[in-house]
């Protein structure tokens, strides 16, 4: 178990700069989700901390330790590549193996032939067996033991990669993205299951994905990475309800955000596209903003309704438990997504009329940088 | 389909090509390796399996199985370590490593004919500029301590360098004690760069995510890092590189017949040079299609050792 801290980390390649001057402490036992668009440099953050890649400048502090020159074999981190990377050559009991004996056996008993003379061998190995056959039992893979990674489904190298990584005991666990080549259904199901082991293990955690749903169900603090930055870095209930700027607010949340122009008056009253909303600002500043409502937080309201959006129904998709409406908004080029309950909408067709309402406590506000902007809505 | 047969007529110009290019040939070398059979002649005798068992018999065939088979074993796994060796280094490199490929892949392009004369040159006992660098060593110092070993404590007039300087510079490929190693050095000088070239594309072929993860699982130096992954994950490639050499050191022909001749005394006399000379130089049509079938048999044996292995051992799947 280990507590990380990066300190001003920063790193290019040539003249490609990919990471730029980040902090981030992570606590002793907590999972944590670095979440981010691809090339936005996540893989390339985990790598510094595993010792894979060295840094331009900035350091890496595990547990008290700086460890900048201190290399990948020597830092005690275990890795789960997306790739899985296990030995095809090697058995999966051998595969788990490997780490143990790299790091339990000395360089002599680990010499092929000679080693067989050495006292203390065979008492070494019968303790390691029993440590992998632990991990094994613990990810329910004891029955293919023998077999090789070619031979095992896509969900099975998982485990196994997962197993390597678990057998000595590191102070953390660092994740690659380790389920995006699964499947959908086992994605949901191995999610459930790294969740139970880190419960289990109550070890560090740094994983790396582009998948919100991973990040958001798993973690504990989850970090939104964006262009070499760390944008915000929370929970992810916090980052979804309280997202600090656009870029954040547009990157979580599925589907995306709408966002809408407004304008603010010197009293912090709000008006979108002509319509009152009953919100207001913290410190009121005339002006104008741009407006969030995730579409999960509209509805479809009844025809004889006031005060609400109105627009036509473009395009439909039904998910069975909702239906997501993409409408036009009257008057204007701006478009909206509406979430609605399937018997509400089960009628709607492309091209109607709808009119649409909104739940005025998780309207965002954020002025026309990006930056978010306090409000409070008014009783 | 069942009624017409016009499927045959589309396939007969396949079939027959192979059988008469490929198949029928080595019929009729087995056919007369039973014969007596001379270029020329009007007719000739069954003889059984004579042709075979002379094979046994006569020291020159025993002398070009060892031969043959001592080339071999020199030349192989020499040059698929230092391939792989090479390989390995040229990878290693940021730059400059097209220029090195080039230039171990020269022989490999160069006509070995031409290049066998452009040793013989080299290797003349007397005007030879190998045996010219050797010669003017004995009178310099360091030169002459360092190959006779004196820097290590041994004798020098009692080492090979030693006993050279004062008796006469040896006679490469005149002298039965040195000929055969020294078509073995301009063997593996020609196979290398076409190992390396092997190797070369057999590493690039290997995931990046494999050492670090192994990195990662604690192999903290090269030779660990080469033992868990570099040399199984290349398993393919040894099986064919190994496959490959062998049968082209089995082939050695050019570099016998531009420079020894098979000789002295038979001491280079490899099975193609004999099958060329039986066969070709002496219209002995019987001796030399014996010869063929045999090397037949020894190139099919170490195909069917690829086969087999590639099926069971280093395929990880």
């Amino acid at each position: 178990m280990a507590e990380i801290q990066l300190k001003g980390i920063s790193k290019s390649f040539d003249d490609n700069k990919v990471i730029k001057s980040l902090d981030l402490s992570i606590a002793n036992g907590e999972f944590i989700t670095v979440l981010g668009p691809s090339g936005c440099g996540k893989s390339t953050l985990l790598r510094i901390i595993a010792g894979l890649e060295s840094q331009s400048s900035g350091d890496v502090i595990i547990d008290g330790r700086e460890v900048n020159n201190v290399r990948a074999s020597e830092r005690d981190l275990a890795m789960v590549f997306q790739s899985y990377a296990l030995y095809p050559h090697l058995s999966v009991q051998q595969n788990l193996m490997v780490p143990l004996k790299l790091r339990r056996l000395s360089r002599l008993e680990r010499f092929p032939l000679l080693n067989w003379f050495l006292p203390k061998r065979s008492s070494k190995m019968i303790e390691l067996n029993e440590k992998v056959l632990q991990a094994a039992e613990t990810l329910q893979i004891t029955h293919l033991m023998e077999r090789k990674p070619g031979q095992l489904s896509g969900g099975q190298q998982q485990r196994v990669a997962v197993g390597r990584a678990m057998v000595r005991e590191p102070v953390a666990f660092l994740m690659d993205e380790p389920l995006s080549n699964l499947d959908a259904a086992l994605r949901v199901h191995m999610r459930a299951e790294i969740s139970e082991l880190h419960r289990k293990l109550k070890t560090t955690f740094v994983y790396v994905t582009h998948d919100q749903a991973e990040a958001l169900t798993m973690s504990d603090r989850m970090a939104v990475m964006m262009d070499g930055e760390i944008l915000q870095h929370d929970t992810p209930s916090e980052i979804y309800n309280n997202p600090v700027n656009l870029q954040v607010a547009e990157f979580i949340g599925s589907p995306k955000i709408n966002v809408l122009p407004a304008e603010s008056d010197s009293k912090g009253g709000i008006t979108c596209m002509g319509l009152p909303i009953s919100l207001s600002m913290k410190t009121p500043k005339q002006g104008s903003i741009m407006l969030g409502f995730r579409p999960e937080h509209t509805e479809l309201l009844s025809s004889n309704s006031n005060n609400c959006f109105e627009g036509k129904i473009t395009y439909k998709e039904n998910l069975g438990s909702d239906i997501y409406l993409h409408v036009n908004l009257k008057e204007d080029q701006h478009k909206m997504i509406v979430r609605s309950e399937p018997d509400k909408a089960l009628d709607a067709k492309i091209g109607d009329m709808v009119k649409i309402g909104w739940m005025v406590d998780k309207v965002m506000a954020f002025e026309r940088n990006g930056q978010s902007l306090p409000t409070k809505s008014k009783s | 389909m069942g009624h017409t047969r016009s499927h045959f007529w589309f396939v007969s110009p396949a079939v027959i090509l192979m059988f008469v290019i490929l198949i029928l040939p080595i019929f009729v070398a087995a056919t007369f390796s039973f014969t007596d059979y001379n270029l020329g002649s009007t007719d000739f005798k069954w003889i059984g399996w004579k042709n075979y068992e002379s094979l046994g018999k006569f020291s020159s065939y025993s002398k070009m199985f060892t031969a043959s088979l001592t080339y071999v074993v020199i030349v192989v796994p020499v040059s698929v370590l230092l391939g792989l060796g090479s390989a390995m280094l040229i990878s290693s490199l940021r730059f400059g490593g097209e220029l090195y490929k080039a230039i171990f892949f020269l022989p490999v392009m160069a006509t070995l004919l031409a290049m066998a004369y452009a040793w013989e040159f080299a290797l003349d006992p007397v005007m030879g500029v190998i045996n010219k660098v050797l010669d003017d060593g004995c009178s310099v110092g360091w030169f002459y301590k360092f190959f006779t070993g004196s820097w290590l404590g041994f004798n020098p007039t009692e080492s090979w360098y030693g006993g050279i300087c004062s008796d006469r510079m040896p006679n490469w490929l005149g002298n039965k004690k040195y000929a055969l190693g020294s078509i073995s050095f301009i063997g593996i000088w020609q196979a290398f760069g076409f190992n390396m070239v092997l190797y070369l594309a057999g590493l690039t072929s290997i995931p990046r995510d494999l050492y670090a993860a192994a990195e990662i699982d604690g192999a903290n130096s090269t030779w660990e890092k080469f033992k868990l992954v570099t040399w199984p994950m290349l398993g393919p490639t040894h099986v064919f590189v190994v496959t490959i050499t062998s049968i082209r050191s089995f082939q050695v022909f050019d570099t016998v017949e531009a420079l020894t001749r098979g000789g002295p005394s038979k001491s280079t006399y490899m099975m193609v040079y004999a099958m060329y000379e039986k066969g070709v130089k002496q219209n002995l049509i019987g001796m030399g299609s014996t010869l063929t079938i045999v090397f037949l048999g020894f190139v099919l044996v170490l195909t069917m050792t690829q086969v087999y292995f590639i099926n069971r051992k280093v395929h990880y799947s």
